[in-house]
């Protein structure tokens, strides 16, 4: 581990590197390997407002498309800086998933797996925090800006991979700030490193071990806890993210995975627009589509956009019929989600609808084969075994299919 | 082929039934230790120590009341000259009453688990509270197991409902009384036959039949009382009601798969021989919080017969591996609730002979623990090189994080506020979160970023440590002792032994620091009028309960 020293008694002893320093943040991005940040939409994005358009249909609403960067794609016209993208872009027309409800779609969606099965299955954070951790790193693998958009947990790969949690404005919770002074800390610190010490000589126990691992990384964390803290150049991006929480999640998020964080969601929302569509979704997309489009710079700018996977997603889409109140109902049988970075082979539709959005006409993909190309972009085997007691468990379910069309290897 | 059958099902379950159920001459204790020797000498493992006496201590204080032992047990212990001191102390607190809410403690959370619903959060701990109550009832009289077993099935003594109002439904029942009762694992069998055992869906259906007649309800009550208190349940049976099996054939009227009844059948053996319901019958319309009438016919009833039985091939087998898990780390068979051909126990014959001599016993389960406690393979040492948190052939002592009730409770007893108050105290919602379930799917310890958080940073340990009305940490400031004797007196309190010699240096050094010192008392943001030392007494006591020799049992 680095800014560890490890005696002969198999103690790790604190030496604190410069973290802060952008030059190290540099090469720890460098020798690290991929991350992954999730939008998730909650409520359910409308895929015929976005990336699916229907013009000139009955189901098609008041949203026009434009244009965007490759000839063939179109988007919505409230979605200009994503247009701008759309050569990064793999977007997936065909989701086809089995749950019209808030709940379950959000677990079905964040797993791979039906809740039904009542087995705890960690959420997609989880397993790339288990498989692409940066051991060497200060900071969380695992880090959720908000807990919008649930919190399903690690199930079997155990806390170790718990989602980090902070506030929506990248604020850490209340136990990551010290409450006693550096001095006192730092004193107290010697000498929980000096009974620690004594105690391992004689005692090699795994448990020991993972308790002062735990203890360091948690000291490191609490030292490199500014990193969370984005306010002096947020005042310098806020114009092009949008001066709103998502905005602010998604520069955090950005923020995070430069510091070698694996896995970053940023949840948005609510899309839950059941009623008046179309005001609501056009004021959705004001805040959404700058922020995704900023990220997008900044991660291609900052060359950090090869090894980062950039997930846009929901618990399900909406209707393609319009309800009398204008608005558009749960919808799991055709929907879309989108992939960027990390290698995904962008300017390209996969899979499509019927020509009122109504079935997948086209290369119907569901839960588990979206969670296995997310698993199979990061470099993670999807069908990597793991035990529940003596019971095995698959990263996901036999029979899922990662869409090799989008994944550039 | 059914020859092939049979053989795999003698293998996978031993159905060899005790021959005779007279108790043996030897020793329990001296059966585990002969055996547990020639386990090591397959193994080829070096024999290990003994533990020291104060190691020993702690170990059976965690192990049989579910805390640290005081200053003043601690003490006396280790003063007394007498050789068969060890085997007096397990005695003394076998009949101690904490003795009885920990065994209710460790079997509520084997059988309900941390965070199932009804017993997650704080209300839901309360539901618990009820539950453990009656549990410890039972170990206090120590009941038969298998008369405990009966009755948590039988779920008709005020508490001992709990189990049914969390598993309430027939696949959830089934499931976790196969599990828990019978060291089994036939949920898979639900959605197809098992891959490796003699399960076959029918078989899982089969065991539905005596559950799919099951319900438990909330009994209303003032929330006010059960927030408190938590909830009261009954448990019923109706009268009829059917354990369905779908078939692949598509019904033409409904469009679904057609499901035919499958007659309840006991795991391995007949199907139910019951009588005709009586024509005519209809189910009573039920209340809110009613059950139905006891039926003419239970078959739940004709369920726990069967299970508790002496010649039931998996129920002693099944307790017996699973106490002795308790107790030493790791059942012969592991996890406990899987027994099956392809996960062959590792002591077999020691196995054989405990469920053997269980059953002699006629399930007296303090006989079994203490038999276990005294026996040197539970005494042994905790040094060594083995990294195996539980190693698979005993030869070191398990290590195994206390839970958070062990820890809260040793928490009081660490920092002087006695056995009282220890026993009165419930983990903090905090505690519970962050330090409630340290372990991944396979029960290994994984040290969590949160839990580590919280010690530092949250106030119940920090506030614990303070020197505050009362507590060891004021005490020894105020105390006129020497530093030497302070600080002896804090590493009996807390670690239960007493400090080395180079510790007692180490910490008299920290805490004997004249604060008026302008530096450090500035550093120290000591309020005015608060003593000098305050901090770094804090200071001391957090190291020592933050350390890994706190946290675990080893």
């Amino acid at each position: 581990m680095k800014g560890l020293l490890t005696t002969a008694g198999g103690m790790a002893v604190a030496n604190w590197g410069a973290l802060t320093h952008s030059q190290s943040l540099a090469q720890e991005v460098r020798r690290a390997g991929k991350r992954c940040i999730m939008l998730y939409m909650g409520g359910g994005a409308s895929q015929i407002d976005t990336f699916d358009m229907k013009p000139g249909r009955p189901t098609s609403g008041e949203f026009r498309p434009v244009q965007t960067n490759v000839t063939g794609i179109q988007v919505c016209e409230y979605l200009p800086n994503i247009a701008r993208h759309a050569d990064k872009l793999g977007i997936i027309r065909s989701m086809r998933t089995r749950t019209p409800d808030h709940g379950p779609g959000g677990y079905y969606m964040h797993t791979g797996y039906h809740p039904s099965e009542r087995f705890p299955h960690p959420e997609v954070g989880a397993m790339i925090a288990k498989y692409c951790e940066n051991p060497e790193s200060d900071l969380p693998s695992f880090v959720k800006i908000g807990s919008q958009s649930g919190i399903y947990g690690a199930g079997y790969l155990g806390p170790q991979y718990e989602p980090f949690v902070v506030d929506e404005d990248g604020r850490v919770p209340n136990f990551v700030n010290p409450t006693v002074s550096p001095e006192i800390q730092a004193r107290r610190g010697d000498l929980l490193n000096f009974m620690e010490q004594r105690f391992a000589e004689q005692r090699s126990g795994e448990p020991f071990a993972a308790h002062r691992t735990a203890e360091l990384r948690t000291l490191r964390l609490m030292r490199a806890r500014q990193v969370f803290n984005v306010s002096a150049e947020w005042e310098r991006a806020k114009e092009r993210y949008g001066d709103n929480r998502f905005g602010r999640g998604c520069f955090t998020a950005l923020k995070l995975v430069e510091a070698g964080v694996s896995f970053v969601e940023v949840a948005h929302g609510n899309h839950d627009t059941h009623m008046d569509n179309f005001p609501i979704s056009k004021a959705l997309y004001a805040t959404m589509d700058p922020a995704w489009g900023a990220l997008l710079d900044d991660l291609t700018q900052r060359g950090l956009l090869r090894d980062t996977l950039v997930v846009w997603t929901s618990e399900f889409g909406r209707t393609p019929a319009i309800n009398v109140r204008a608005g558009r109902d749960h919808f799991g049988r055709a929907w879309t989600t989108v992939l960027a970075g990390g290698g995904i082979r962008g300017g390209q539709h996969y899979g499509s609808t019927d020509r009122d959005g109504f079935e997948v006409a086209e290369n119907p993909v569901n839960e588990a084969d979206y969670v296995a190309t997310i698993y199979r972009t990061m470099g993670i085997n999807p069908r990597a075994r793991h035990y529940l007691g003596s019971r095995p468990i698959w990263a996901t379910a036999e029979g899922a299919r990662p869409i090799q069309q989008l994944i550039g290897q | 082929m059914l020859g092939n059958r049979i053989a795999m099902i003698s293998l996978a379950i031993g159905l060899l039934v005790p021959a005779f159920v007279h108790a043996q001459d030897v020793p329990l204790r001296d059966i585990i230790d002969r055996e547990i020797k020639a386990g090591w000498r397959k193994e080829k493992l070096s024999a290990p120590g003994t533990s020291t006496d104060t190691v020993f201590l702690r170990r059976l204080y965690l192990d049989l009341v579910g805390m640290i032992p005081t200053y003043d047990e601690t003490t006396a212990f280790l003063k007394d000259a007498d050789p068969k001191k060890r085997e007096k102390l397990i005695d003394k607190l076998l009949a101690d009453p904490r003795y009885a809410r920990q065994q209710a403690q460790v079997f509520d959370l084997a059988m309900l688990t941390r965070n199932h619903n009804l017993v997650g959060g704080t209300v839901g701990y309360r539901n618990r509270g009820r539950f453990r109550e009656w549990l410890a009832t039972q170990f206090a009289a120590n009941e038969p197991y298998d008369r405990i077993a009966a009755k948590i099935l039988q779920a008709e003594e005020d508490g001992s409902q709990l189990f049914f109002a969390v598993y309430n439904n027939t696949d959830e029942m089934v499931t976790s009384v196969s599990r828990f009762f019978l060291g089994t694992q036939i949920q898979c069998a639900k959605c197809h036959d098992h891959p490796y055992e003699p399960w076959t869906q029918k078989d899982y259906h089969g065991m539905s039949g005596f559950f799919v007649r099951t319900m438990a309800v909330e009994v209303p009550g003032k929330p006010e009382i059960t927030n408190q208190k938590g909830k009261q349940y009954r448990v019923g049976e109706k009268t009829v009601g059917e354990a369905l099996f779908s078939l692949e054939k598509i019904d033409p009227k409904t469009k679904k798969k057609e499901t035919i009844p499958i007659p309840p059948k006991f795991l391995l053996g007949d199907v139910l021989k019951e009588p005709e319901t009586p024509k005519g019958f209809a189910e009573p319309k039920l209340k809110p919080g009613e059950v139905p009438p006891k039926p003419a016919f239970s078959r739940r009833t004709k369920f726990i017969d069967w299970m508790t039985a002496k010649e039931n091939p998996f129920f002693a087998k099944a307790i017996a591996n699973r106490v002795w898990a308790q107790f030493m780390g790791r059942g012969f068979v592991h996890p406990v609730d899987d027994f099956n051909a392809q996960n062959p126990p590792s002591n077999p014959e020691l196995l054989k002979a405990i469920e053997k001599e269980l059953v002699a016993h006629k399930f007296d389960y303090k006989w079994l623990v203490r038999e276990i406690v005294n026996s040197q393979a539970y005494q042994i040492e905790d040094v060594g090189k083995v990294t195996d948190a539980m190693p698979r052939f005993y030869e070191r002592a398990r290590i195994r994080p206390l839970i958070v009730e062990e820890l809260i409770a040793s928490l009081h007893i660490a920092t002087g506020l006695g056995v009282e108050s220890a026993l009165k105290k419930e983990p903090s919602p905090d505690l519970l979160k962050y330090l409630g379930e340290p372990a991944d799917g396979q029960g290994r310890f994984q040290g969590s970023l949160s839990e580590h958080l919280f010690l530092h940073n949250g106030d119940q340990f920090r506030g614990m440590c303070r020197p505050n009305k009362g507590n060891l940490p004021e005490h020894l400031l105020m105390s006129n002792e020497p530093w030497e004797a302070k600080v002896e007196k804090m590493f009996l309190s807390v670690l239960s032994r007493p400090a080395t010699s180079e510790e007692r240096e180490r910490f008299v050094k920290y805490l004997n620091v004249d604060e008026k010192n302008a530096k450090d008392a500035k550093s120290a943001k000591t309020p005015a009028g608060q003593l000098p030392g305050v901090q770094r007494m804090e200071d001391a006591m957090w190291v020592l309960v933050s350390c890994s020799e706190f946290r675990f049992n080893r």
